[in-house]
């Protein structure tokens, strides 16, 4: 079958997921942790937008960086599933809406996620004086802040539009060789200009969005780590998506073949991502700098479950599961560890933005306001105790993951409705059709 | 094969199609070929003249193995610390106790690879027959070129089988055929 249908089944299982999702971001914004209750910020619910809306955009912008490099690249065995690819990238559009509002948030005080954000961190008359932040504001500001996910992220957007637009006119255009060469041309100028602008500035907005709820803190490695997670989870989703709409009669073409390769990116990133966590690691509690090591001394003691579930989620049952090639080539195994990795991904982004929120409306509600260059380390020695949503993901935290999913599917499916499943006209299709890993069996 | 030396009576072919088409057809005369030599991998070759996945990937296994005890026990002796060692010259490094895993982690890391590379180095060597001051027989010198040869053995053949195996190559479109002993 080549062209999808959005069935109505699907349709209401998406529209509950969002219910799911709205109502827990009600509870969220009602049932606030009585440890920061005081402080009156609505940081869970904050907190949770902020992870579930970074993690879907990150998702989006992590595939529309792979079609750029595999296109430039002249790569042709993922054109098969390309028509997946180019919704999910899409995502950009409405993620980027998520995140502008986060963006002008910031203006209008309607969350205190980013300690740089509140008033008095940059004027020296101020109690609320910081001078790390000073130091800091030229980037760490509000108008960097909404210049980047508007402008930045809005050329992400446009390239994701135009590899579309581009995929879809050669679909209805480019029956003949010669006709097709000028959208290939097109194909590549886009991802010529997205790829390097999205190397420089896709970590430039993981600093901004991610990095800086622990405004004191920062780590170089820090983009890397978070790329290679979002890519982890668009990759795992993909497989399981591929999986199920093969299962329908979609995707006839993709083969094991091509689930083995992803599967192979799950493997191979999975180490990667462990490579850049622990050198993150490893480098700051060797260094032992008081202003890092704080970062990690935080995490140990008070979400050390978090900590060491996230290396066994992320990369000890990935690495045991994936190492074989008969795990790769079976869906069974492929879809429990993609879910794994999908679900594994977003507890590591619930570990980096939770324990940087939390401490921020701590010292909202110990001081009614902000404290100075040394708040962090204060809060940290107060935030001893159990905080239901911030220690572990509770059951509100995971509804409103499974609502932004469901807003994901919903718009990826409605997208795929609206262009033929196999892009016809391309030339690499066929290379994509006898794509072929020689495995022993 | 009782013979020290091997007859060989071979084939060259100037593409991998032509080959592919050539190692077919006799596989459907039941032709026991020797060995074929390509230039470069060519993809589908193995599983038809249906070759079993290389076992070297089991001694990598292993000397990654040895290659990361090796590294985990000298650090360990040097610096101590640990159930097994006392430390032979135990050493504070940024006050971090004497054993700590962290930060053996990269030296682990590199003797495993270190150990995994040089053993499967030598062990594909050692399997392959080569090595210093080993004198290694080639068929024709083109074979590293532009040619793809099929090769049979021809020892304990008469005439008859010989001509057969002529014809075949000829059938499949054989640029060259020489025979050479080995």
């Amino acid at each position: 079958m080549k062209q999808f249908t959005f069935e109505s089944k699907q349709k209401t299982l998406f529209m509950a997921m969002m219910g799911i999702g709205l109502l827990c971001l009600v509870l969220s914004y009602i049932f606030e942790p009585a440890a920061i209750a005081e402080a009156g910020v609505h940081q869970r619910f904050w907190s949770n937008f902020l992870l579930n809306a970074s993690y879907f955009t990150g998702m989006a912008f992590m595939i529309a960086f792979v079609i750029a490099a595999f296109t430039l690249a002249y790569s042709g065995w993922f054109i098969v599933f390309k028509r997946l690819w180019e919704p999910f990238a899409l995502f950009l559009v409405p993620g980027l809406v998520l995140m502008l509002v986060l963006a002008i948030g910031n203006y209008a005080h309607l969350h205190h996620l980013y300690h740089w954000a509140a008033d008095g961190v940059t004027d020296i008359n101020s109690e609320h004086y910081d001078a790390v932040l000073a130091g800091k504001s030229l980037f760490l500001n509000k108008g960097w802040y909404l210049f980047g996910t508007l402008v930045l992220g809005g050329i992400w957007a446009f390239c994701a539009v135009k590899f579309r637009q581009t995929s879809i006119a050669e679909d209805n255009d480019g029956a003949h060789p010669e006709k097709n060469f000028p959208y290939q041309a097109q194909l590549r100028k886009w991802s010529a200009v997205l790829l390097p602008i999205a190397a420089f500035t896709g970590p430039v907005m993981i600093w901004q969005w991610i990095m800086s709820v622990d405004a004191h803190w920062y780590s170089t490695l820090y983009a890397w780590y978070c790329m290679a997670g979002w890519w982890l989870a668009a990759c795992s989703l993909s497989i399981i998506l591929l999986i199920y709409l093969k299962g329908k009669g979609y995707f006839e073409q993709v083969t094991i073949e091509h689930l083995h390769d992803l599967a192979k990116y799950m493997f191979a990133f999975s180490i990667f991502w462990t490579y850049c966590w622990f050198s993150q690691y490893m480098l700051i509690w060797f260094a032992n700098v008081g202003e890092e090591t704080i970062y990690f001394r935080e995490r140990l003691d008070h979400y050390s479950a978090l900590f060491y579930g996230n290396l066994v989620i992320n990369f000890v049952l990935p690495f045991l599961i994936l190492m074989r090639n008969t795990t790769k080539r079976r869906n069974g195994t492929l879809i429990f560890a993609s879910l794994i990795v999908f679900l594994g991904h977003w507890m590591d982004f619930f570990y980096l933005i939770k324990p940087g929120t939390l401490i921020t409306a701590k010292e909202i509600a110990e001081g009614g306001g902000h404290h100075g260059a040394e708040g962090a380390h204060h809060a940290a020695a107060h935030a001893s105790t159990f905080v239901e949503g911030f220690t572990i993901p509770g059951l509100i935290d995971i509804g409103v993951m499974i609502g932004f999913l469901g807003f994901f599917l919903y718009f990826v499916f409605q997208q795929l409705t609206k262009a033929s499943l196999i892009p016809e006209n391309d030339p690499y299709l066929q290379e994509s059709l006898h794509h072929e890993v020689q495995v022993y069996e | 094969m009782a013979a020290k030396y091997k007859d060989v009576l071979f084939g060259l072919y100037n593409d991998e199609t032509i080959l592919m088409k050539a190692i077919k057809t006799a596989k459907a005369k039941h032709l026991d070929i020797m060995d074929v030599y390509t230039p470069f991998p060519v993809h589908g070759l193995d599983p038809l003249l249906g070759l079993e996945e290389s076992r070297l990937h089991i001694v990598g296994f292993i000397f990654g193995l040895l290659g990361t005890l090796t590294a985990l026990c000298g650090i360990s002796f040097i610096f101590g610390g640990s159930l097994l060692f006392e430390g032979d010259w135990p050493t504070i490094f940024g006050g971090k106790p004497y054993w700590s895993l962290p930060a053996f982690i990269p030296i682990t890391f590199e003797l495993t690879v270190l150990f995994c590379g040089i053993g499967m180095t030598v062990v594909f060597y050692l399997i392959c027959g080569m090595g210093f001051g080993v004198d290694n027989p080639v068929l024709h010198d083109r074979i590293t070129d532009d040619k793809f040869c099929i090769a049979f053995q021809t020892n304990d053949m008469d005439d008859s089988g010989v001509d057969e195996l002529k014809g075949f190559f000829n059938e499949t479109g054989a640029e060259e055929v020489h025979t050479k002993q080995i």
